[in-house]
């Protein structure tokens, strides 16, 4: 710093924001001794451009309505009323209006829209408490790091503008999200949308701003906890009933927020109690603690018990010594469960916490004494050092008091006589059962000493308890189920991959070849939670598929767990099977829920990285080049939650079409286009502005499918898309054209309509598909060049499609 | 027509793997002998659709057995000619995985395939519907094979006899691929495949220069531009040679301008700094320019440090791409390294400064060997300091330019007094031809500029102050 003494030097801590004047520093020199991160600076210049930037709740409606004029909201209501406000309930049914003048269509679009939203909420509140609590440990100015990616936080830069690069970039985003969440929620109000189509793009508008809520939740975590960073070697975890060691003393954690949970981990392992206390955990907590320093490997330091429907049955094998709770798909009666066998709950979260007394301010010893005691049936605790302590501590207390005490869980065997004989087969259980179990016949087939009809329904069950409310003879039903399956339950040990975070630049980079040549016909996102029509086995079948078909398939959440709780003939779990690069043929876990962004993050990457597309506050652009481009599509085979619809419609506005399983119609409404309606098929070629025809897909964004069968030959046309070359195309068409003949035992009726040329045609049935189209469509072919001469609907591969008329040249 | 054959074709058996326990024969192999070949012949001597075997057939081989197997493909056809023999023949290896129950790995006599028993149980009898199988998807995904006919040999006798004449064939091949310059052909090949990602991409294939994603190669565009014209890879006229050193064609620069809708109408395929060719985004390795050694960097994909620069490979992969012309960095695939005219422009081997270990040891074999030991990888260097010492040290030939620029340099520096505080620029911003050459951002203590302010009034949106670690 020449020329400038001691005394003339500011300090940074003498700075004050406002406007001052430093006439002083005249002929002042200013040295720039060295610049740091360049490239991050000139992307702080770049804030908040693009023609999107942070968007209001009407500032993608345009987008939206182009998507809706092709893929029109179907409703499926749930129920004819409307209990809203006190002039109701009214009845909506036969056309009819209700007090506030809202119709039936309008009221299931705000109903769909406060699914959505309040997914959004959950995991955007998710993320507020963890960024806070992540702030106070780390500090603002911690840097982000997501692993080799030149965007870190692709949905939060496009829609937001903003590129975040430390902990406290991160709270402006999330300003901006509860901003939205705040207009969104003030709609639900009586007298505000008149219209259900604009209730659909409030919808929109919430899904999106979810998976920026999810991206800010899983990147302050993954920069801040060491968990992998975009790592295809994470570690596998041990998943299943079976593999919890309940001779140990067992510490169950249930939720999804890893905040607490963290404390727990590392006062285990500076007591040296890691081997001594077994520590378990159900639902995305589970997955986030197996990421819990894992950055380069290792050995996780928890194990998974596995999703929701495995909630009630883990608490009720009395397996658990302490229940540690944090926040989201917590069953509501946890306390109530877990006080029958004398299990401690402690809350960590204020959004659950059950009624108990918040104990953060008493010290551990006294609360220890209080919760052992059985003085109190738990303790609300935000300090998590305290909980840290206090867990581990009580569980090896707990282990030994409820050996003392004899706490028996299950029936015994004379026990289980007596509850299976009392049936009167009433069929009440069925009926209250979400999925209609066989309950009754497995009943009957017990009592003559065939248990196996209940081993069957244990990976049905997703042990909701409906049954035993419904029973007229007070038979506890999970109970019966669980006791009958204990064998199978023994043997419930599989793998999960570790949730690896991001999708780095080298991987999409590698992977392009394979996109473009079309060895990767597509990309298949398992998602979702547990609610299969047909038990964890329906994950496996679809994604073992898919993958010998050279698929990617992405999983996260539940679906990640329930996936490797299932083995093939050789032991293996898929994890095992399939190698987790991102590339063709392979199997990844992005990891818990909040992951789920980084599939979204994945494609808006692909139109950054070979389109070289600006991403910064362009969302219109970068969801019109993926609805056009890019080959992907969403499963959530067993979406029970709101959190479910959030992550499907983010992916909707982003132009992926998502499959629900048959549940699915519950959410209320599906987005279905009509292939037959020639009209809604066309773009524009962005070279010249010309209208150019489309084929007829993604066919739907979203929609339910009943049976796997049903959707597998939907998974491989959904990934069919107007850009696709000719390799691309010929073989997604191979695959469409297998699995219908594999799955329905028929050659699809459509195929025909996805070939623009013979070069388009499954190579191995060429001849044949040639015979076919002359034979059947009239179509004319040069048999000696084998090549189509008329037929095929004019569709120029060479054109580039747009919906959006600003992105073509001389438009 | 599928249905005439005892198994299953489709590229979802392409993963199938055969473990020796569900294996009923395996056939050539790294424990016996055999090889593949196709060969072009006159239209007279190819009798279509003929199968012969010479030696045992499936049904007479007992389980868990292994025996030699060679597949001769012979071929013909009006547009057939000796040079796609080797495109037609690495066919064989993807058609065979399409068949289910068969397993073909590696390629021309390291060919090693195996038959499972699940194939054998649903009747698979004879290699005859094999050959078949092949023969079908090989004319149906190649039209300009007008004939073909199917030799197999399971003799170990008779594959031996013949085994130094097919290796012949395969070096005959290999030499005259490496013997075949741009300067020996007036046809390139364009390919538009990546388009469907990278819509204004266009890859300009010649014999030195292998595609960015090192998929595709001369032969393989010749072959593909046969079976289809106007398909994704097309010919392209050489035309007129404007520099034979940069590789400068008028006819290469009119598709240019024809495909990118003009926004840029020169490509000078073996330049880095000038025109250079765009890049879509799957290429394996990103190069870039280091102004501080006026050398040239390479990085690829499977490289997880910083280079000297202090940047990884994702974030300057990120400066190019999408098919646009960005100087200053310049997506290429590991084979371009092989290419006798690698950035022959701007100096070739004599440019390049710095490249992972991993990637040096890769080509080694392909970098001049006078350059070879001077050029650093990050044993070497892990900043822009070492990297200078080193080069100075091992007398790399960029040193003598940087004498030569230095000279310039002071001339120029005088005039920089008032000039405004400028951060330096970065990449970001795609640069044409014209453009200038975007800098690095200047690290440890080259540069600097000097700011004078006078009656200045400075608001200050935000002061981040954060630690240092120095």
């Amino acid at each position: 710093m020449s020329g400038m003494t001691k005394e003339d030097r500011i300090y940074m801590s003498d700075l004050n924001t406002g406007v001052f004047s430093i006439d002083e520093l005249e002929n002042v020199q200013i040295t720039i001794g060295s610049i740091v991160g360049a490239i991050e600076q000139q992307m702080e210049e770049e804030k908040d451009v693009g023609p999107n930037s942070k968007p209001g709740i009407a500032g993608l409606r345009n987008w939206d309505f182009k998507l809706f004029d092709r893929y029109e909201p179907v409703y499926t209501p749930m129920c004819d009323q409307c209990c809203y406000c006190t002039f109701g309930p009214c009845d909506l049914s036969n056309n009819k209006k209700g007090a506030c003048g809202i119709n039936m269509e309008g009221h299931n679009a705000r109903e769909f829209m406060l699914r959505v939203i309040t997914g959004a909420a959950a995991h955007a509140g998710h993320g507020r408490h963890l960024l806070h609590h992540l702030i106070g440990i780390y500090g603002k100015d911690h840097a982000l790091n997501v692993g080799p990616s030149n965007i870190i936080a692709p949905n939060t830069q496009t829609v937001t503008g903003i590129i975040p690069e430390t902990l406290g970039d991160m709270e402006g985003v999330l300003d901006y999200v509860e901003e939205q969440l705040t207009q969104l929620l003030a709609t639900v109000h009586a007298g505000q949308e008149g219209a259900a189509i604009d209730y659909e793009s409030k919808a929109m508008h919430g899904g999106m701003i979810d998976h920026v809520g999810m991206e800010v939740s899983d990147i302050i975590q993954i920069s801040c906890l060491d968990f992998p960073k975009a790592d295809p070697e994470a570690p596998l975890a041990d998943i299943g009933m079976g593999c919890i060691d309940s001779t140990k003393p067992v510490l169950l954690v249930i939720g999804h927020n890893v905040a607490a949970i963290t404390n727990i981990i590392d006062y285990m392992e500076e007591h040296d109690l890691a081997d001594k206390i077994e520590l378990a955990g159900l639902c995305c907590t589970a997955i986030d603690m197996t990421r819990y320093k894992m950055e380069g490997g290792g050995t996780p330091k928890a194990k998974i018990v596995g999703s929701l429907a495995k909630e009630l049955k883990m608490i009720r094998s009395g397996a658990p010594d302490v229940i540690v709770v944090d926040e989201q798909c917590i069953r509501g009666d946890v306390l109530e469960e877990a006080q029958k066998l004398m299990m401690p709950v402690i809350a960590t979260n204020d959004k659950l916490m059950y009624g108990l007394p918040d104990r953060s301010d008493d010290s551990v010893d006294t609360i220890l004494e209080d919760l052992t005691s059985g003085r109190e049936p738990g303790a609300v605790i935000f300090d998590f050092d305290k909980v840290g302590e206090l867990a581990p501590r009580l569980a090896q207390e707990m282990s030994v008091i409820r050996k003392e005490k004899g706490i028996k869980a299950l029936p015994t065997e004379e026990e289980f006589k007596e509850l299976t004989s009392r049936c009167v087969h009433c069929l009440a259980c069925e009926l209250a059962c979400p999925m209609n179990l066989p309950i009754s016949d497995a009943m009957t087939a017990a009592e003559g000493g065939n248990i196996e009809p209940f081993e069957i329904l244990h990976d049905k069950c997703i042990a909701c308890g409906r049954c035993e409310q419904a029973c007229p003879k007070d038979i506890e039903v999970v109970n019966v189920i669980e006791k009958a399956a204990q064998k199978i339950i023994r043997e419930e040990k599989g793998k999960m991959r570790a949730g690896r975070g991001q999708i780095s630049d080298p991987e999409i980079r590698e992977e392009g070849v394979n996109l473009v040549m079309g060895t990767t016909p597509g990309i298949v996102a398992m998602v979702g939670c547990s609610n299969y029509p047909d038990g964890t086995k329906d994950l496996y079948r679809i994604a073992d598929e898919m993958l010998r078909r050279n698929f990617i398939v992405v999983m996260s959440g539940c679906s990640a767990m329930d996936l490797g709780m299932y083995k093939d003939e050789y032991g293996e779990t898929l994890y095992e099977k399939y190698p987790a690069k991102f590339l063709k043929g392979n199997l990844i876990n992005v990891g818990s829920c909040v992951s789920n962004s980084h599939i979204t993050a994945t494609t808006i990457k692909v139109a950054a990285i070979f389109a070289q597309r600006d991403i910064t506050g362009n969302y219109d652009e970068i969801a019109d080049y993926v609805l056009n481009r890019v080959g992907a599509v969403g499963v959530a085979w067993g979406a029970y939650s709101q959190k479910a619809s959030s992550i499907g419609t983010g992916c909707n506005r982003l132009g992926i079409p998502v499959i629900l399983g048959p549940h699915g119609s519950k959410y209320r409404r599906a987005l279905i286009a009509k292939p037959y309606d020639t009209d809604k098929w066309n773009a524009y070629d962005a070279r010249n502005g010309q209208t150019i025809d489309l084929p007829p897909a993604p066919e739907f964004l979203l929609i339910t499918a009943e049976t796997v069968e049903e959707m597998m030959p939907m998974l491989a046309k959904n990934c069919i898309r107007p850009s696709d070359n000719n390799m691309g195309r010929m073989i997604k068409l191979t695959h469409y054209i297998e699995l219908s003949q594999k799955y329905l035992g028929v050659m699809p009726d459509d195929w025909h309509v996805f070939v623009r040329g013979e070069t388009d045609l499954p190579l191995a049935k060429r001849v044949e598909l040639l015979k076919i189209l002359e034979a059947e469509h009239g179509w004319e072919i040069d048999w000696k060049r084998k090549k189509i001469i008329s037929g095929p609907s004019k569709q120029d591969i060479s054109a580039q499609p747009t919906n959006i008329k600003r992105l073509c040249k001389e438009a | 027509m599928a249905e005439e054959f005892p198994f299953e074709i489709s590229p979802m058996f392409e993963g199938e793997r055969i473990r020796k326990n569900d294996m009923y024969v395996e056939l050539s192999g790294p424990k016996s002998i055999g090889y593949e070949l196709v060969r072009a012949k006159p239209m007279d001597e190819v009798e279509d659709g003929k199968f012969t075997l010479i030696g045992p057939d499936l049904s007479e081989m007992e389980e868990g057995s292994r025996y030699p197997l060679a597949m001769i493909y012979k071929i013909a056809g009006e547009l057939v000619e000796e040079d796609l023999e080797s495109i037609v023949e690495r066919r064989n290896h993807d058609f065979q995985n399409y068949l289910q129950g068969l397993m073909h790995l590696n390629q021309r006599y390291d060919v090693w395939v195996r038959v499972s028993k699940d194939a054998i149980d649903k009747g698979l009898t004879s290699f005859e519907p094999v050959a078949k199988a092949i023969m079908m998807l090989f004319k149906n995904e190649l039209p300009f094979i007008e004939k073909v006919e199917a030799i197999y040999v399971t003799d170990q006798a008779e594959i031996k006899k013949e085994m130094d004449n097919v290796k012949q064939i395969y070096r005959d091949r290999d030499d005259r691929t490496r013997n075949l310059h741009d300067e020996d052909v007036d046809t390139f090949y364009g390919c538009s495949l990546c388009q469907s990602f990278a819509p204004s991409n266009v890859c300009v294939i010649t014999p030195d220069r292998i595609s960015l994603c090192g998929a595709i190669n001369w032969f393989d565009g010749r072959a593909a531009a046969k079976v289809d014209p106007e398909g994704p890879q097309f010919p392209i006229p050489k035309g007129d040679v404007i520099d034979e050193e940069s590789g400068e064609y008028t006819g290469v620069n009119d598709i240019a301008k024809s495909l990118s809708n003009g926004e840029y109408d020169r490509i000078k395929l073996h330049s880095f700094f000038e025109s250079p060719h765009t890049s879509c985004g799957c290429f394996e390795v990103v190069g870039f320019y280091i102004p501080e050694v006026d050398g040239i960097g390479w990085v690829d994909r499977d490289f997880t440090g910083t280079a000297p620069n202090g940047l990884p490979f994702s974030t300057m992969a990120g400066q190019t791409g999408g098919g646009k012309q960005v100087v200053g960095f310049l997506g290429v695939g590991i084979n371009y390294f092989r290419s006798p005219k690698f950035i022959q422009s701007d100096g070739g081997w004599s440019r390049v400064v710095w490249m992972p270990k991993h990637l040096k040891d890769r080509v080694m074999d392909d970098i001049p060997d006078d350059v070879a030991d001077k050029i650093a990888t990050e044993d070497d260097a892990a900043d822009l300091d070492s990297l200078k010492e080193f080069l100075d040290k091992k007398e790399h030939p960029i040193v003598e330019r940087w004498e030569d620029e230095e000279e310039e340099l002071e001339a120029e520096e005088t005039s920089t007094q008032t000039t405004p505080a400028a951060a330096p620029t970065m990449m970001q911003m795609p640069v044409t031809a014209t453009g200038a050459m975007p800098m690095m951002p200047i690290s440890g203590n080259s540069g600097g500029v000097k700011v004078i302010l006078k009656n200045a009034k400075i608001t200050i949106d935000k002061v981040i102050v954060s630690k240092k670690n120095e």
